[in-house]
C-alpha cells in the first residue's frame, strides 16, 4: 500500500512536467487575436506615448492609437506593462500581441518582429550636466566623455558608431540617473524622452541635451510573420488621411514628429 | 538627488508604493500558503524508503535549490508559450502573478522541505521507539509525537527563510509583476507625472523593514510559546 502510494506520487511528479505540451497553431495571427477577442498591447510607462491618467487608465499617443485600432477591428484592448528587455520573448510566447510604445525601428527590432511602417520621428541626443553643455556641442567634442546608455538600445548603437566609451545600464532612466549622480559624464537617450525628462521644471533640472546624433523612427512590432502589421499600416494611412492621427498627436504634443 | 516638490510628490508616490506593496504581500502570503504544505510533502518524498521516489525528489530539490529563482521564473513564464506553443498564463497581469506564485511556491517548498527533514530527523529516535512500544501506528507517532517537537525545532530556521522570502518577492519584477520595487523604480523613468526621482526606490526599504520587523516579533512570540516543549 505504501509502495503503491509512493509509486503514484512519483508518476504524478513526472506527469506534472510533461502535462503542459500544447498544439501547434496554423491559423493567422489576426484569426488568433480575433478568436480571443482582446488585443494585448505590451507597453512601458513612457510619457507622452503610454502613461496613466489620474484614474489609472492608460493614455498617451500610442495608447489612444492602439485603442482606436482595436475598436476598428472590433477587439477589446488591454495594456500590460512589460520588462523592455523581454519584449521579443513576450511576443513570441504570446503573453502580449504587440509592442506599441515608442519603439525605435533598429535592425535588432525589425529582424525579430513584424514591424509596421514608421509613424513618428525621433533622434538620439546627448545628455550632459547643464553647466558643462557649452563644451559639448558636437559629436567630436564628446569623445572624451564616459557615456551611460541603455543596454540594447538605439543609443548604444550610436555610442558604438561614434566611437564613444560607454557603459551599458538597465534603461534610459538609469542612464540619466548615472549622469545626475556623476557616475557617468553623459548619456544618450531618445529626444522625445529627453524633452519630457530633462531641463527646467523636470526631475533632472540640472541636465540638458546637446548634440543630436542621428535620425530614427518609431514603429509598432507584432510577432514575426503576423498579418496584423499590414492591417495596422492600412489603419495608419486611413487615420493620416482623415486627420484623426493629427488630432490625437496634438492632444499629446507630438504632432511635430509625426510621419504622414 | 533633488527634493523639489517633495511635499506634492509624496502622496502620489505613497499611494503607488502602497499598491505595489499590496502585490508584494499577496505574493508573500500565497507563497507561504502553497509552500508550507508542499514542503512537508516533498520532505516525506525525500525521506521515503521507496528508493526511486526519494531519488527523484532529491534531484528536484537539487535543481530547484541549485538554480537562481530569477531564471526559474523566466522559464516558468516563457517556456510554455515559446517552446510548447501553448501560453498557459494568458495575456494579463493576473497570469504574471500566477506564474510568479508557481515559481515561488516550488522554490520555497524545496527549501522548507529540507528544514522539515532536519526537524523530523532531529527528534531523538527514542521518542519514536517509545511510541512503538505503546502500540501507536506510524502516522499516530508522526502526528502525536514527532510533529510538535519538529515544529519547535524548525521555528528559527523557518523564520530565517520566511524573512528572506519577504525580500525575494522583488525578483518577480523580472516578469513585470508590479510589486513595490517596480513601483518605486517607475518614478526614475517617469510615472504619474514624476520623473527622475530615485528616493521612492530608496523609500521602499521602509516597507521591507517594517514588515520584516513585524515578522521578527511574531516569530519571537511563537518561539516563546513553544518553550514548554523541552527536548
Amino acid at each position: 500500500m505504501k509502495k503503491l502510494l509512493a509509486l503514484i506520487m512519483s508518476i504524478m511528479l513526472v506527469a506534472a512536467f510533461a502535462g503542459c505540451a500544447g498544439k501547434e497553431d496554423n491559423s493567422s495571427d489576426y484569426d488568433y487575436i480575433k478568436e480571443k477577442g482582446t488585443l494585448v498591447v505590451g507597453i512601458t510607462d513612457f510619457a507622452p506615448m503610454d502613461y496613466k491618467d489620474d484614474d489609472e487608465n492608460w493614455i498617451g499617443f500610442d495608447a489612444d492609437m492602439a485603442t482606436a485600432f482595436a475598436n476598428e477591428l472590433g477587439l477589446k484592448v488591454s495594456f500590460v506593462e512589460i520588462d523592455w528587455d523581454n519584449k521579443v520573448l513576450e511576443l513570441d510566447s504570446k503573453t502580449i500581441d504587440c509592442v506599441w510604445n515608442g519603439m525605435t525601428l533598429t535592425d535588432e527590432v525589425t529582424s525579430a518582429m513584424e514591424c509596421t511602417k514608421a509613424y513618428c520621428n525621433n533622434k538620439q541626443v546627448v545628455i550632459v550636466p547643464a553647466d558643462k553643455a557649452a563644451d559639448y556641442q558636437t559629436a567630436e567634442s564628446c569623445k572624451s566623455l564616459n557615456f551611460a546608455v541603455e543596454a540594447g538600445s538605439a543609443g548604444k548603437d550610436m555610442a558604438e558608431e561614434n566611437g564613444f566609451s560607454y557603459t551599458e545600464v538597465k534603461d534610459q532612466a538609469t542612464a540619466l540617473t548615472e549622469v545626475a549622480a556623476g557616475t557617468c559624464d553623459a548619456a544618450i537617450i531618445d529626444s522625445l524622452m529627453a524633452a519630457a525628462m530633462v531641463g527646467e521644471g523636470t526631475g533632472y533640472s540640472n541636465l540638458t541635451y546637446t548634440v543630436g546624433l542621428n535620425d530614427e523612427e518609431y514603429g509598432v512590432g507584432f510577432r514575426k510573420g503576423s498579418d496584423m502589421a499590414e492591417k495596422l499600416n492600412e489603419f495608419f494611412s486611413k487615420c493620416a488621411e482623415n486627420g484623426e492621427m493629427e488630432k490625437i498627436a496634438e492632444k499629446y504634443g507630438v504632432q511635430a514628429a509625426l510621419i504622414k | 538627488m533633488s527634493f523639489n516638490n517633495f511635499a506634492e510628490q509624496f502622496p502620489v508616490v505613497f499611494s503607488a508604493l502602497n499598491s505595489g506593496f499590496l502585490q508584494t504581500l499577496k505574493l508573500f502570503f500565497v507563497t507561504l500558503l502553497g509552500s508550507l504544505p508542499l514542503g512537508l510533502i516533498i520532505a516525506f518524498g525525500s525521506m521515503s524508503r521507496f528508493k526511486p521516489l526519494s531519488a527523484v525528489t532529491r534531484v528536484i530539490v537539487w535543481i530547484v535549490r541549485g538554480s537562481p529563482l530569477m531564471i526559474q521564473m523566466l522559464i516558468i513564464y516563457f517556456f510554455p508559450g515559446l517552446v510548447l506553443h501553448n501560453n498557459i498564463w494568458g495575456g494579463g497581469e493576473q497570469g504574471r502573478f500566477i506564474a510568479a506564485s508557481v515559481a515561488f511556491i516550488l522554490n520555497y517548498a524545496c527549501y522548507f522541505s529540507e528544514i522539515y527533514r532536519g526537524g523530523i530527523q532531529g527528534v531523538p529516535v527514542g521518542q519514536q521507539e517509545a511510541g512503538q512500544v505503546l502500540g501507536l501506528s506510524r502516522s499516530q507517532i508522526f502526528f502525536k509525537i514527532t510533529l510538535l517537537q519538529m515544529i519547535k525545532r524548525i521555528v528559527p530556521p523557518m523564520s530565517n527563510e520566511i524573512i528572506t522570502l519577504v525580500k525575494d518577492t522583488s525578483l518577480a519584477r523580472i516578469i513585470a509583476l508590479q510589486e513595490i520595487i517596480w513601483a518605486g523604480q517607475a518614478f526614475m523613468k517617469g510615472s504619474h507625472g514624476i520623473s527622475g526621482q530615485i528616493w521612492p526606490l530608496f523609500f521602499t526599504v521602509v516597507y521591507y523593514l517594517a514588515f520584516s520587523g513585524i515578522l521578527t516579533l511574531l516569530f519571537g512570540y511563537i518561539e516563546k510559546k513553544m518553550d514548554y516543549f523541552r527536548s
